[in-house]
């Protein structure tokens, strides 16, 4: 049909509204109510200060690794190897550190140089090689975990880990503030400006609206496309580097576990605020929830297992609520 | 298959109509879509229906279909009133939609698709594929369609798929079949091969609700037309009293300023473009021509003839097989369309919904894609300057005259005219050397479309060279300096001045098809 007003789908004003109402703040209203939740339950141990910075900090390295993601699904694609890539990068900045004896920034820079490289080379598979980037980035992902084995053999690194390293994670350099959420939030700012203030991103944003209209646009979108792993690999790199340095050790499967977290967070964030759409504000805020519901499940004393089921279930709400807000933006 | 219910006499069935809608209202949030629109239609009739993008029409469409539940109205079938809450309920009072967008299940045959989601004979509990094709060969045969029901119709062109639609609507025992835009995307022959059907089945009871912005077919076709405005049924024409002229007032409320002619020398002016002996194959085959600046030309021939994919070619959007190119003399081989915009080249695609606009993104968005550098602060700190965006954008919206409260408002929420304008606005902020547009007022209404005509005029008059592609034999000779035909992948004529015509165009389509026929 030629005209573009007219509801795809027979939704009543007013359910319309509602529903629209429902998916674009459900994610906030559920943090909300799961902080008063929390809060009620155990008034003395949840809402304190401690707690909070704790959670934040807790929280700091999933919303990295999620904020990278973000811009590898808002360019149309998936990356599954940020969790994988993030555990090779862990434990090698640590065995340049020990093994090497290399400078900690120096080892660092080339664990988040090598980052970079991954996610050129995800990008490269999928916009030259065309294969389907599921496919690409577990295969790349599969390669990195064997590659991290051969490098630590197996075995954690942790002896030897100079003071300097772990002060990294552990230090609160400015106003008392643990570093790491100073570093999540310089990152994740810097995301921010980028998608929704540069040029850049608005061909980003473009190329994930409607990647023939970029392309007829003039707009590169095998290069944009590439620019989304690339970030995305070097935010799962820096988060390998940062667990390595609060860990103390250098463990081969340590990172793997924020994938999940990571898709979580990507997908309720696509469901928070815009209809369908994904965005770094969103990713924090399905970060935060996913912590928040973790740290709950700790205070009261749930079992490992449960974090599972609490992740897993979060993760088909977020896509399901995700999918809902396309579906009413669409009508 | 087919019954009908020719029970009643003719005279009673004159009487009453098959369909009967009376003041149906409908809004989308504050968008009044339909004013209390009445329409009948008899049975066995051939109605037209027209009007401007954005007059109602489809909500109308929809709103039979059971896709839009109307706010107030009445719709009566065989006189009874009925209500519509779901698309199955009007298949189920026989009437059946035909869109511009063919949903089939690709990978099936066209038997599967035909009676996808009807009971089929069964044997030992399994579909009997061999009943059932038997039950509908007959029915497939009556409208035309000559490929095989056990063929994929992944594999089928869009008239086959025409067909194919119009015979799944019959073996539901359609007694409406609403077509709309049918010959958007069909070739002359096809279009004749389709009048043949629609007549048929009018002959044989089934009326036609037939929606397009061709005039001339609505003049030759219809038995009734009915015209909408600004969500009102302003019009009514017996086939006695149907005229072009009369149906253009009634559509744009008014007299329509024609577009003057404009065909001087543009020619003498230096070449911007130049290709030579350029292959894409299969559909562009040893393609020669010189673009000059400040020239409209026109590239017609029939679907098919290799005239959108010339149009990729020169933008670096499909690979060049063999050939050559030079812009402003210098040599010009864009590998993608990034870098033919970088040369100086801007496309207006074919498909503006799908290959040109984010609907979901704001008119600003859109506009400034191609034109970023324009809208950051500076070229070393690539911030949007929210402002000189709006600004630019407001210039846009101004000079083409776009309908719309906000420089923010999402492109998806515009009329197809000014979805085309914002595309358009976009390559007049960039200002390229040279602009093609691919079918520039496709799906678009008669007032907006001479809009696109003076603009279009208007930038080559600035210096532009511009190259419009067209299939609609009518648009070319407004607009173009030159024409050249286009015939299976070559150039086969070229027009100019006066003997520029719609006549023209069509002779040289089809003389240079019957002569590689023959080849």
């Amino acid at each position: 049909m030629s005209d573009a007003t007219f509801a795809s789908r027979r939704l009543s004003p007013r359910t319309r509204l509602a529903l629209g109402v429902f998916a674009r703040y459900a994610t906030i209203i559920g943090l909300i109510g799961m902080i008063a939740a929390f809060s009620a339950l155990s008034p003395r141990a949840f809402p304190t200060l401690i707690n909070f910075t704790n959670v934040l900090n807790q929280a700091s390295l999933a919303v990295i690794i999620s904020g990278g993601l973000t811009l590898a699904v808002i360019v149309g694609e998936l990356d599954l190897s940020v969790g994988f890539a993030a555990s090779l990068h862990g434990v090698l900045v640590m065995g340049l550190i020990v093994s090497n004896q290399l400078p900690v920034p120096v080892a660092i820079l080339i664990v988040l140089l090598l980052g970079a490289l991954i996610g050129y080379v995800n990008g490269l598979i999928v916009t030259r090689l065309k294969v389907n980037s599921v496919i690409a980035t577990l295969g790349v992902g599969t390669i990195l975990t064997g590659l991290a084995f051969a490098y630590a053999s197996g075995v954690p690194i942790v002896a030897g880990v100079p003071e300097a390293f772990l002060q990294i994670s552990l230090g609160r350099w400015f106003f008392g503030i643990p570093n790491n959420i100073l570093i999540m939030a310089v990152v994740l700012g810097a995301l921010w400006v980028l998608v929704e203030r540069t040029s850049i991103g608005q061909e980003i944003q473009a190329v994930g609206g409607n990647p023939a209209a970029a392309r007829l646009a003039g707009i590169d979108v095998a290069r944009i496309k590439t620019l989304g792993f690339v970030i995305s690999g070097v935010c799962a790199a820096l988060t390998g580097v940062l667990l390595s340095s609060r860990l103390g050790s250098g463990t081969t499967n340590a990172a793997d576990s924020y994938l999940m977290t990571a898709f979580a967070a990507v997908f309720l964030g696509s469901a928070t605020l815009r209809d369908g759409e994904f965005h770094i504000v969103g990713t924090l805020i399905g970060a935060l929830i996913i912590a928040f519901g973790f740290n709950g499940l700790n205070i009261f004393g749930a079992p490992t297992f449960s974090q599972y089921i609490f992740q897993g279930a979060i993760l088909i709400v977020a896509v399901g609520l995700s999918s809902l807000g396309r579906i009413i933006a669409e009508s | 298959m087919l019954t009908h219910s020719d029970t009643r006499s003719e005279a009673e069935a004159a009487a009453l109509p098959l369909v009967s809608v009376r003041g149906l209202s409908k809004s989308f949030g504050g968008v009044q879509a339909l004013k209390g629109v009445s329409i009948d239609i008899a049975p066995g009739e051939v109605h037209g229906l027209v009007g401007a993008n954005g007059a109602g029409k489809s909500t109308l469409i929809r709103t039979l279909a059971g896709l839009v539940l109307p706010d107030a109205g009445e719709i009566r079938v065989d006189g009874r009133p009925v209500s519509l809450p779901g698309p199955s309920a009007a298949t189920d009072l026989g009437m059946n939609f035909i869109h511009q967008e063919l949903a089939f299940v690709p990978g099936m045959t066209v038997l599967e698709n035909i009676t996808l989601g009807i009971p089929k004979p069964t044997r030992f509990g399994m579909v009997d594929w061999k009943a059932t094709a038997r039950e509908i060969a007959p029915i497939a045969a009556r409208v035309g369609i000559t490929a095989p029901l056990s063929a994929n119709v992944s594999g089928l062109s869009t008239a086959e798929n025409w067909l194919v639609n119009i015979c799944r609507a019959l073996v539901r025992k359609a007694r409406l079949i609403v077509m709309d835009e049918p010959t958007a995307s069909l070739s002359a022959g096809e279009v004749e091969k389709l009048f043949t059907i629609v007549e048929d089945l009018s002959a044989s009871g089934v009326a036609v609700l037939y929606v397009s912005h061709r005039l001339d077919e609505i003049l030759r076709l219809c038995d009734r037309v009915t015209v909408f405005r600004d969500g009102r049924s302003v019009a009514g024409f017996e086939r006695v009293d149907l005229a072009h002229g009369r149906l253009v007032e009634a559509i744009v409320g008014g007299k329509v300023e024609r577009l003057e002619s404009r065909h001087e020398q543009a020619s003498a002016t230096e070449v911007v473009l130049s290709v030579r002996n350029v292959a894409s194959l299969p559909m562009v085959r040893d393609v020669s021509l010189d673009l000059h600046r400040g020239e409209v030309l026109g590239i017609g021939g029939l679907v098919g003839a290799g005239r959108s994919e010339l149009a990729r070619l020169i933008f670096g959007a499909d690979r060049l097989d063999a050939g050559s190119m030079t812009l402003d003399g210098r040599p010009y081989a864009p590998r993608s369309p990034s870098a033919a915009v970088k040369a100086g080249v801007g496309l207006v695609p074919e498909e503006r919904r799908t290959e040109a606009l984010i609907l979901s993104k704001s008119i600003a968005f859109n506009a400034l894609l191609a034109n970023l550098e324009k809208a950051v602060k500076s070229p070393l700190l690539p911030l949007i300057d929210g402002q000189k965006r709006k600004t630019h954008a407001e210039v846009i919206i101004r000079d083409l005259a776009i309908k719309t409260d906000s420089v923010d408002k999402a492109v998806g929420k515009l009329s197809g005219g000014n979805q085309q304008k914002v595309v358009i606005g976009r390559w007049l902020l960039k200002k390229p050397r040279v602009l093609i547009l691919d079918e520039p007022t496709r799906g678009v209404d008669i007032g907006a479309r001479a809009e696109i005509h003076r603009l279009i005029r208007k930038l080559a008059d600035d210096g532009m060279a511009v190259i419009v592609v067209s299939s609609d034999p009518e648009e070319l000779p407004d607009l173009s300096d030159r024409v050249l035909v286009m015939a299976e992948g070559r150039i086969v004529r070229e027009l100019s001045g006066g003997a520029i015509s719609r006549t023209a165009i069509i002779e040289a389509s089809y003389q240079a098809k019957e002569q590689s026929g023959k080849r």
